[in-house]
């Protein structure tokens, strides 16, 4: 005669409760630690002896290129790799091919978990001044891609750190 | 009937309407200049009147008979209506694709009024191109619309139009419309800038078209932030303009618009992005190597100066200051010299603080010429023939890999380089870029590739030196394959593989092999070069299981060594079952966690196991538990085996096994719970330096053991660098028989060994035994204290002397003493002379009261001069005297060249003891060169003039020391004995007249010899100096010398020498007898 009124309850509880179990988020985690881990590594050794270490390019002349943007979850971060990813697919081939291919990877994995949590995919925002400043600057590969590679080590270091970001849109 | 009234009521009119497409010849005309039409919001537009002649019948179409009228191009705006005529309308379809042309009848277009009547009219338009040869034709009534296909490109149409009505025709005069004017003009393209040295920026572009009719320009321009705010420019006649107004920093967006001499203007370009920092001037150069080349940069930024310009190389070096110019405040320019053939940038950057600060852009270098690249290339026969080259990594540059391919061999190839120019060079797929490799696929193993790199930008002037490749002699083959090795019986490893199949030529192989147990820590022994795909190497030993591997690589010619082959693990060869089992003991720990007990098998390791025909490939541990329970492991040559003990009697055997059976001798062992039996009566241990002398005995009545076992722990092996107990554990099986054991092996001190008895039942009580060995450390320590007393008793020696010698330092010279004052030393002969008392020396009142007389004979032997005397006539002819010691034994032996002998003589028993005088007796032996050093040490010693109290240091614990005779003085002198002023024990040396017997012969007074006997460290110093010195002071000194005690007729006295030998007066106040 009870039996089903207590059924119900613990029917729903379990359903409750699976609900509540993460969504694979150590995983994710697992995944895109090594891959930033390789990229920061592939980029200290393309950059090694490129440039003197007293050479300085000043960032607030090429605000195109992602320097410090704030990591405020998936969006965010996938919004910066995608104008990293077109940066570097303007450089010539050498060992950024290999980076960008990396890099490739890694947004395909964050996209794949936005898409997971139905987030929403936005629009790089300054696509117009960027394609100007790589059409301008395509005649410099070799210190474009230091400075793009550089900043990108230092988001990809951020990322890192910021790896519960990975959770939120 | 209907036939009849259409050709009765129809006006036939037939357009005829020919579009010649002329894609050449563009003519430049005027908005109105089209043959008649004009050119109008991009369409062509013409009014054509025609007048028709009277015909009664009209066939279709054109007929050679019918009659012919005229047609005539108007600008009227209002057709004559009387007249036939048609509007004429051209333009541009799509991206310039069509050109379409309507005519238009103007009775068909005045259809205003119902009630006129309107003949029909027929039109017909041709249209041809002269592309395609083929006209396009069309006819309507009224109306025409023909279009013709001009495939993009600009034209002139050449349009012909026949109208017909009633039989009779007219045919216009022939119109030509150019089809770019019926379009806007192209936005003007390659927008850029350029920066002159003084700074200006001069921006540019180009016209789309080459023979563009546009005269006029505008250019506008926005910064990024706002885009909606547009700066115009307007510009005519000329294609740049000076944007001097822009700021640094900014990015602008510029765009350009032309207009055609049709006032049309043209759609704005595409936007050209612009941002001015620093600018290179020029920023690329292409140069030789040596040149000089100057670039300029121009800093935008007012707040960058040019004093402060830092101009690096390949981002890397700092151009000398030296090189740099300032042009003007925003202008700096460099001078450099490339040597090489090469690429190079140069970056100007803005001193800030101790770093640079630069921007993306760079001036580009291009030395022509070639560089050495140092390409290598690697090939690999397969299935797909490819070949990896290499190169060094060019700073900065971006290359691409080239190559040629010939069918001739690479020796003849630069021969023939120049009639194959024209050949097209093949690119590496992978582009252009900074990469230091590229693989070049279905490559022709047997032709000759000539493989160079090219600097882009370079327009091929910058290449590398190229290289001329025949994969063939480059290949790095696949490794064999098929590798099978064997341990043979007779200690032989046996090795065969299979070659690869591609290439085709003959191999050659090295092989490797490491015994499988030794892997981590063995290096790899090498066979080979081996001509055959097989080998054998001798072992050491047998039944041992190798890892192998093989490579190969081309017989004769180059190529590469292939990567060594998979390994493979050798099998042993075994002809039967091993025979016995391994020896092993057992290490019991008790877990207190878990509350079990792990028994631990120390297994020795059984490889061969009887004969080499039975190897041990692994072991099979059974287990018997007290239930009866059995079971087994199989397991390799381990040397450890653990379980858990459930502290019952528990059984383990331990059986050999190899691929054709198990051992059948084994070894168990026995693990009981109960109390041992106990059998050892006795167990000591004796251990010296190396050796450990163990022995026990047994009780009397109890069974003999089976066995027993030794077991210690090796202290080698560090217990914090967590070697387990299981090795650290040492043991030896001894017989049943043995009572001793001697263990010959490093032993630290201290080490416990235990004593099992091994029944057939299990193990018996052990006993155990600290051996203990004399610590070395003892020893060391007594060394030690040894040789401290020993440095303890030399620096007491040295100590002692050294005193001796600051204490007589402080004897005052005599010649400053209150009493000797106005006395001539130099003419006292005696000691009367120096105390003229008339008490003589009993009144002495100089002599101290407690000194006694002091007398030091020196007796030398009686001895053949030295012949080095003899040369110098200085050779003192000696006698024997009472005293001298003329012993044959003592003559005879030489080793012993001088020897002393103290005594003391006229001491007074009553002497206070302030000064205790020891006569000497110095004997010597001849030593010429011993005599010659001393003479030189005392005529180095002399130059003082002063009696120091190194003279004085001479006492008889030194036999071989350094004493001085004065016999040399006394050259003419017969006395056997001479005395000298030698110091033999105390400190101070002396003469006495009373011993001293000057012979009257000689007239010659005797001497008193100030004697300095340095230290021999000083001595030593002072030889060099001396010894320079030692002739003329030696003659000197047997001058000068002058008895102080006698000789009161001496004469001869050398007054230099009196005066640099000064009297040392002491000497002779010790002999002053006490008064009684």
């Amino acid at each position: 005669m009870y039996f089903p009124a207590l059924l119900y309850p613990c029917i729903l509880g379990m359903l409750g409760l699976v609900h509540a179990i993460p969504v694979h988020q150590d995983s994710l985690k697992n995944l895109v630690k090594p891959q930033a881990e390789t990229i920061i590594l592939r980029i200290k050794d393309h950059n090694k002896l490129k440039l003197s270490p007293k050479i300085f390019i000043d960032p607030e002349l090429y605000p195109e290129v992602p320097a410090d943007k704030p990591i405020q979850g998936l969006g965010s971060i996938v919004d910066t790799l995608t104008t990293f990813q077109k940066i570097l697919q303007k450089l010539p081939n050498g060992n950024v091919s290999q980076i960008s291919t990396d890099l490739f990877t890694l947004l395909g994995n964050l996209k794949d978990r936005m898409k997971s949590l139905r987030c929403t995919l936005k629009e790089p925002a300054n696509d117009r001044s960027l394609d100007a400043f790589l059409e301008n600057n395509a005649t410099h590969p070799i210190t474009l891609g230091f400075l793009a590679l550089d900043r990108l080590k230092q988001f990809m270091q951020k990322l890192i750190i910021n790896l519960d970001h990975l959770k939120s849109c | 009937m209907s036939s009849l009234s259409r050709r009765s009521l129809f006006i036939m009119l037939a357009l005829l309407v020919n579009f010649i497409t002329i894609s050449q010849g563009l003519a430049a005309l005027s908005p109105s200049d089209g043959r008649g039409g004009v050119y109008e919001d991009m369409k062509w537009k013409a009014l054509l009147c025609c007048e028709l002649p009277f015909a009664q019948t009209l066939d279709d179409g054109l007929s050679d008979h019918s009659p012919v009228g005229q047609c005539q191009l108007q600008n009227a705006t209002k057709p004559e209506f009387s007249r036939n005529c048609l509007d004429i309308l051209c333009w541009l379809e799509g991206e310039r694709t069509n050109l379409i042309c309507n005519a238009k009848s103007h009775r068909a277009a005045a259809t205003a009024s119902p009630l006129t009547v309107r003949p029909q009219l027929v039109v017909q338009m041709n249209v041809l191109s002269d592309e395609a040869n083929h006209a396009a034709q069309c006819a309507g009534e009224d109306t025409a619309m023909c279009s013709i296909s001009l495939h993009g490109n600009d034209a002139t149409a050449s349009l012909n139009i026949s109208i017909s009505s009633n039989g009779s025709t007219a045919v216009s005069p022939k119109m030509q419309v150019s089809t770019h004017l019926l379009r806007r003009p192209e936005p003007p393209v390659n927008l850029h800038y350029d920066v002159t040295t003084e700074g200006e920026v001069i921006f540019r572009w180009s016209d789309a078209q080459p023979n563009s009719d546009a005269i006029n320009y505008e250019i506008r321009y926005t910064s990024n932030s706002s885009l909606q705010q547009w700066e115009v420019v307007k510009v005519k006649g000329r294609s740049w303009v000076s944007l001097n107004e822009l700021s640094s920093g900014i990015r602008y967006m510029v765009q350009v618009r032309c207009q055609s001499h049709i006032n049309y203007w043209s759609e704005w370009s595409q936007p050209f992005s612009l941002t001015l920092d620093v600018s290179y001037i020029p920023a690329e150069i292409f140069t030789t190597p040596g040149s000089k080349v100057t670039v300029y940069a121009v800093f935008h930024n007012r707040s960058w100066s040019a004093s402060k310009a830092v101009w690096m190389l390949n981002g890397q070096v700092k151009i000398p200051e030296s090189q740099y110019r300032v042009i003007n405040d925003q202008v700096s320019a460099v001078t450099v010299t490339v040597d090489e053939p090469g690429f190079d940038t140069l970056m100007c950057c803005h001193q800030w603080g101790e770093r640079f600060k630069c921007i993306i852009a760079y001036a580009k270098i291009y030395t022509e010429g070639m560089f050495n690249a140092d390409l290598t290339c690697q090939s690999k026969n397969s299935e797909v023939d490819t070949m990896s080259c290499k190169w060094n990594k060019i700073t900065w540059a971006q290359v691409r890999l080239l190559y040629r391919q010939y069918t001739s061999m690479c020796e003849t190839i630069p021969e023939m380089e120049g009639s194959k120019e024209d050949e097209e060079n093949m690119k590496c797929p992978s582009g252009a870029g900074d990469p230091r490799e590229c693989t070049l696929r279905n490559l022709s193993l047997y032709s000759c590739y000539k493989i160079w790199l090219e600097v882009e930008g370079g327009h091929g002037k910058v290449r590398s030196f190229p290289v001329y490749v025949a994969p063939i002699d480059y290949v790095k083959p696949d490794p064999p394959s098929d590798l099978e090795a064997t341990t043979l019986p007779n200690k032989t490893l046996s090795v065969s593989w299979r070659r690869p199949n591609l290439p085709v030529y003959d191999m050659q192989y090295e092989f490797r092999f490491v015994a499988l147990r030794d892997m981590p820590n063995t290096q790899w022994k090498v066979i080979g070069p081996l001509l055959e795909p097989q080998a054998e190497v001798q072992l050491a030993e047998s039944c041992v299981q190798f890892k192998v591997e093989v490579r190969c690589r081309r017989l004769n010619g180059s190529g590469y060594w292939s990567d060594w082959s998979m390994g493979y693990t050798s099998a042993v060869y075994n002809r039967k079952a091993p025979e016995m089992g391994p020896d092993f003991w057992r290490v019991i720990q008790e877990d207190p966690v878990r509350n079990v007990t792990n028994v631990t098998l120390i297994i020795k390791q059984p490889v061969l196991a009887g004969d080499p025909y039975s190897c041990v490939e692994g072991l099979v541990i059974e287990h018997q538990a007290s239930g009866r329970a059995v079971w087994s492991n199989e397991t390799t040559l381990a040397q450890f085996h653990s379980f858990q003990w459930r502290k019952e009697a528990h059984t383990v055997t331990i059986m050999s096994r190899n691929a054709l059976g198990i051992s059948t001798r084994n070894r168990n062992m026995t693990l009981l719970h109960q109390p041992k039996r106990r059998c050892i009566r006795s167990f000591s241990a004796v251990a010296n330096s190396s050796c450990v002398y163990l022995s026990w005995s047994l009780l009397s009545d109890h069974p003999v053991p089976q066995s027993f076992v030794i077991e210690w722990l090796d202290l080698k092996k560090d217990p914090e660098q967590d070697v387990s107990l299981t090795e650290r554990l040492q043991w030896v099986r001894v017989q049943s028989a043995s009572r001793d054991l001697s263990l010959c092996r490093r032993f630290y001190g201290s080490e416990e060994f235990t004593l099992y008895p091994v029944f057939v039942d299990g193990e018996g009580e052990s006993v155990r035994y600290t051996a203990t060995r004399g610590d070395p450390a003892a020893y060391i320590l007594l060394l030690i204290i040894a040789f401290l007393s020993v440095v303890l008793f030399v620096t007491l020696l040295m100590s002692q002397n050294q005193m001796r010698k600051l204490m007589w330092k402080d004897v005052p010279n005599p010649n400053k003493c209150s009493w000797a004052k106005g006395m001539d030393f130099r003419q006292i002969d005696t000691i009367e002379n120096l105390f003229p008392h008339p008490e003589g020396l009993t009144a002495c009142p100089l002599l101290l009261v407690s000194e006694s007389i002091c007398e030091v004979e020196i007796i030398e032997k009686t001895h053949p001069v030295t012949l080095e005397h003899e040369k110098d006539n200085e050779v003192p002819i000696l006698k024997s005297g009472d005293k001298t010691a003329t012993d044959s034994a003592l003559l005879a032996d030489s080793s012993e060249p001088l020897s002393l002998e103290a005594s003391t003589a006229a001491a007074t028993p009553d002497t206070s003891g302030q000064s205790s005088v020891t006569y000497s007796t110095i004997l010597l032996t001849h030593q010429p060169s011993l005599l010659r050093e001393q003479q030189e040490s005392l005529s180095s010693s002399s130059d003082e003039g002063n009696f120091s109290a190194n003279n004085s240091d001479i006492s008889g614990s030194f036999p071989g020391g350094l004493w001085d005779l004065e016999s040399h003085a006394c050259s003419e002198s017969t006395n056997p004995r001479h005395s000298s002023s030698y110091n033999s024990v105390e400190e101070f040396s002396e003469t006495s007249d009373q011993d001293y017997e000057a012979p009257e012969s000689t007239g010659v007074a005797k001497d008193l010899y100030y004697l300095e006997v340095n230290e021999e460290q000083e001595e030593e110093d002072e030889e060099e100096i001396a010894e320079t010195q030692t002739e003329q002071e030696n003659n000197e000194m047997k001058v000068d010398a002058r008895p102080l005690l006698e000789g009161k007729k001496s004469t001869a006295i050398d007054s230099n020498a009196s005066q640099s030998i000064p009297l040392y007066l002491p000497q002779f106040r010790t002999e002053c007898i006490n008064p009684p």
